[in-house]
């Protein structure tokens, strides 16, 4: 290909040889980001309430604390106490060679196991990773925000006879997310640029592509500032999406 | 006359501090008993044991023959039975007027939503605020909102009614209109505990008044007993200060 | 002149005398990405080791040349020659048309070729046989470019990672069929792990490594080149392969 110059130096045709990566790229970078978003949600949402569980009485309440508390905190405190990208590499060469082997997985072995690690592996590590990750973080933003709600509000639905499940689905939680759509929204973003991560591990996102260029032409400035141009696109979409579910939300509410 | 509530003993420590330190008390149906006494007195934590807001640390408390405090009992059928008002309201920001008063009818006495419409819109007209029906909480005076909570507990069809100092919070002007809808439900013949600073509302609304401090009730009687013979030093003293 | 211009000029001509003694001798930054044992690779004592460590410091020895070795990751590893963070390159770097249009090549210290790394089962002989087969590479390596030619550029079946030991990590893990690299790296890790065996493709061309210096800087080239030459000549050379490779250095060219 004839050298494209932008500029005159920005060298616009090696973008354009590997637009497939770039594209291929993209398409899975908005997927794992997605995805995990969603996963990251609903299992923070159930790691927030477990850190919370009580009982009025015995053994109940020891059920609660040792069965539920205890371990989410422990869950929480070690996905957020080391680094996303050790977690990356400590599922991918770890933990799922455990389970997914050809030779002696506890999950699945033999030929499935080959297929699934070679077309999906570093698929399931990065999604798996982030998704723990998210959990915790998210839970304490479910953590903070439900105990922010006043308490007056739990004790007039218990007192009208609802349950604590029914209180938490319609007092409680739907206050509570109106109050945690800002720092979920901060935390989706940083998933979105956390996804990078994974080209660590050869999935061929966003960054991957970029590195691959990177390390075709040894030149820097293009391949990484077209993804940068490409993740910044996709955060200010993820930001007016959460700016649009913040305004639908909004009715009604005035504290 | 029917038991409807009885206290044996009931004591309640904050850690090291006791709050209540004994107390017994029986109220049959249909009575209005307003209980008075000091800030620190206890009233609203002894309110709030009847229906198991509060824990119990030792002592009884049962309605309608149910231990509250018995892990065994269901808790939420007897709440359903139970209406509570609080100083603050506690009404639900997110949700219009109507929404407030129909949630727990059609969730928990499974109304359809006709039904409970028709009964929202009964005890709004009860309680002067049916234009209010779709407005939100934000939108209302507190006044207002009092009586939108007394509504939404009434919409349970509760048997007893606990009050706890449902006009503390409120501007003096607006006092007149909730105390107003409390007692046209005692001239019903609600059975209605209210912890009060009204002391106006107990003389001319209680069957019976009770005077607590530190944690006991010091002294029971007829409002004219309490406010025109109080028998005790403290009774005295107390009411020497806010009368 | 008077008294403050004489001080003021013999201050100046003192540090200009100082700077360039200093410069003549100033210590040469050598970058070398240290996880491609057995060229370059960190021994327990965090000692940087290895032919091309040795290489270099029989070079420095017979130029005169001042040097320190500098572990940079691989992905960065011409960039930092360029912005001058390092002053040369010795790092398993393959001499090709490519690289030369950007960089400087000493003559060749080595003779090497691609190698196919592959499970001991696999039925693969040859390059061709790896079509629709996951390959692991070294992003912009010589494997890279080697598979990139052979299958595509931007073949989703190319996995790409940032080093050796990863890409053999993902080969023991069955998460890619095969891995292609430089048959001193890839014959050291196949021996390594006892269920990998290697594939000699006989239509991998014969290639070689070189010093790499900044595109024009000629004076370090031309110390470069006198000091191989010297190192070749007195058989520092052949000791050097025999210590590593355990076998007789082939003769190198001169260019």
């Amino acid at each position: 290909m004839d050298q494209l110059l932008w500029f005159g130096w920005f060298r616009a045709d090696i973008i354009v040889e590997y637009a497939v990566l770039f594209w291929r790229g993209l398409q899975m970078t908005i997927l794992v980001t997605l995805i995990c978003i969603v996963q990251g949600t609903v299992l923070g949402l159930a790691i927030g309430m477990a850190r919370l569980a009580d009982a009025r009485h015995a053994p109940a309440r020891q059920l609660c604390h040792y069965a539920l508390r205890w371990p989410a905190t422990v869950y929480v405190s070690f996905f957020r106490g080391t680094p996303l990208f050790v977690q990356i590499l400590l599922i991918h060469f770890a933990l799922l060679p455990l389970f997914i082997n050809p030779a002696d997985g506890l999950l699945i072995s033999g030929e499935t196991a080959r297929n699934l690690k070679q077309n999906y592996g570093a698929f399931m590590s990065g999604v798996a990773a982030l998704t723990l990750n998210a959990g915790a973080y998210i839970s304490e933003i479910f953590r903070a925000g439900i105990q922010s709600i006043d308490r007056g509000q739990t004790e007039a639905s218990r007192s009208l006879g609802l349950s604590f499940a029914r209180t938490m689905y319609h007092i409680v939680l739907p206050q509570a997310f109106r109050r945690m759509l800002p720092p979920l929204g901060n935390n989706a973003i940083s998933l979105l640029k956390d996804s990078s991560l994974i080209s660590a591990i050869g999935l061929a996102e966003l960054a991957y592509a970029a590195r691959t260029v990177a390390g075709a032409y040894s030149r820097y400035w293009e391949p990484y500032l077209a993804i940068s141009l490409m993740y910044w696109v996709l955060t200010l979409a993820l930001a007016y999406a959460i700016k649009k579910l913040e305004a639908r939300y909004g009715r009604g509410d005035s504290r | 006359m029917a038991e409807v509530i009885r206290v044996e003993g009931l004591t309640k420590r904050f850690g090291s501090l006791a709050v209540l330190q004994g107390i017994d008390c029986v109220i049959e149906s249909s009575e209005v008993v307003c209980v008075i006494g000091p800030s620190g007195s206890g009233k609203s934590t002894f309110l709030r044991c009847l229906n198991g807001l509060e824990e119990a640390s030792g002592g009884t408390v049962r309605v309608h023959g149910v231990s509250v405090h018995d892990p065994r009992t269901d808790v939420d059928a007897l709440r359903a039975e139970i209406g509570m008002v609080f100083q603050r309201f506690n009404l639900f920001p997110h949700r219009t007027v109507l929404e407030n008063i129909t949630l727990a009818p059609s969730k928990v006495r499974r109304l359809s939503a006709t039904q409970a419409r028709e009964r929202a819109r009964e005890l709004l007209a009860k309680v002067g605020l049916l234009d209010k029906i779709d407005a939100y909480p934000n939108q209302l005076s507190g006044g207002q909102q009092q009586r939108v909570a007394i509504a939404r507990a009434l919409a349970m069809q509760p048997r007893i009614m606990l009050f706890d100092e449902p006009t503390s919070a409120l501007d003096p002007e607006l006092v007149g209109e909730v105390l107003a809808v409390m007692q046209t439900l005692a001239e019903e013949g609600m059975t209605m505990l209210v912890v009060t600073h009204e002391m106006g509302f107990a003389r001319q609304v209680a069957d019976r008044v009770l005077f607590m401090d530190e944690g006991l009730i010091v002294e029971t009687g007829t409002p004219a007993d309490i406010f025109d013979r109080p028998q005790q030093e403290r009774t005295r003293k107390f009411l020497s200060k806010v009368l | 002149m008077n008294l403050l211009s004489k001080i003021a000029t013999s201050i100046g001509i003192f540090t200009l005398a100082v700077g360039s003694l200093h410069a003549q001798n100033r210590e040469l930054v050598v970058g070398s990405s240290a996880t491609y044992r057995p060229f370059a690779y960190e021994n327990p004592s965090k000692e940087i080791v290895g032919y091309d460590v040795d290489i270099i410091k029989a070079v420095a020895q017979k130029s005169g040349l001042q040097i320190k070795i500098v572990n940079t990751p691989w992905t960065g590893i011409f960039a930092a020659l360029n912005n001058g963070d390092v002053d040369l390159v010795i790092s398993g770097v393959t001499i090709n048309d490519k690289r030369k249009q950007s960089y400087d090549f000493t003559m060749p210290y080595f003779e090497a070729r691609q190698l196919i790394a592959v499970q001991k089962d696999s039925p693969v002989k040859a390059l061709k046989d790896l079509a629709g087969k996951k390959i692991g590479v070294v992003t912009g390596s010589t494997g890279d470019d080697t598979a990139s030619r052979e299958f595509g550029k931007t073949n989703p079946d190319i996995r790409r990672f940032e080093s050796t030991p990863v890409v053999i990590s993902e080969l023991v893990n069955s998460g890619v069929d095969a891995a292609i690299g430089d048959n001193g790296v890839i014959a050291f890790r196949a021996q390594e792990h006892k269920q990998l065996k290697t594939v000699n493709d006989p239509s991998f061309p014969k290639e070689f490594f070189g010093i790499v210096v900044k595109q024009g800087n000629k004076a370090l080239l031309d110390k470069l080149n006198a000091g191989l030459t010297a190192v070749k000549a007195d058989g520092s050379y052949a000791q050097i392969y025999k210590k590593w490779f355990q076998a007789e250095a082939p003769v190198l060219p001169a260019q």
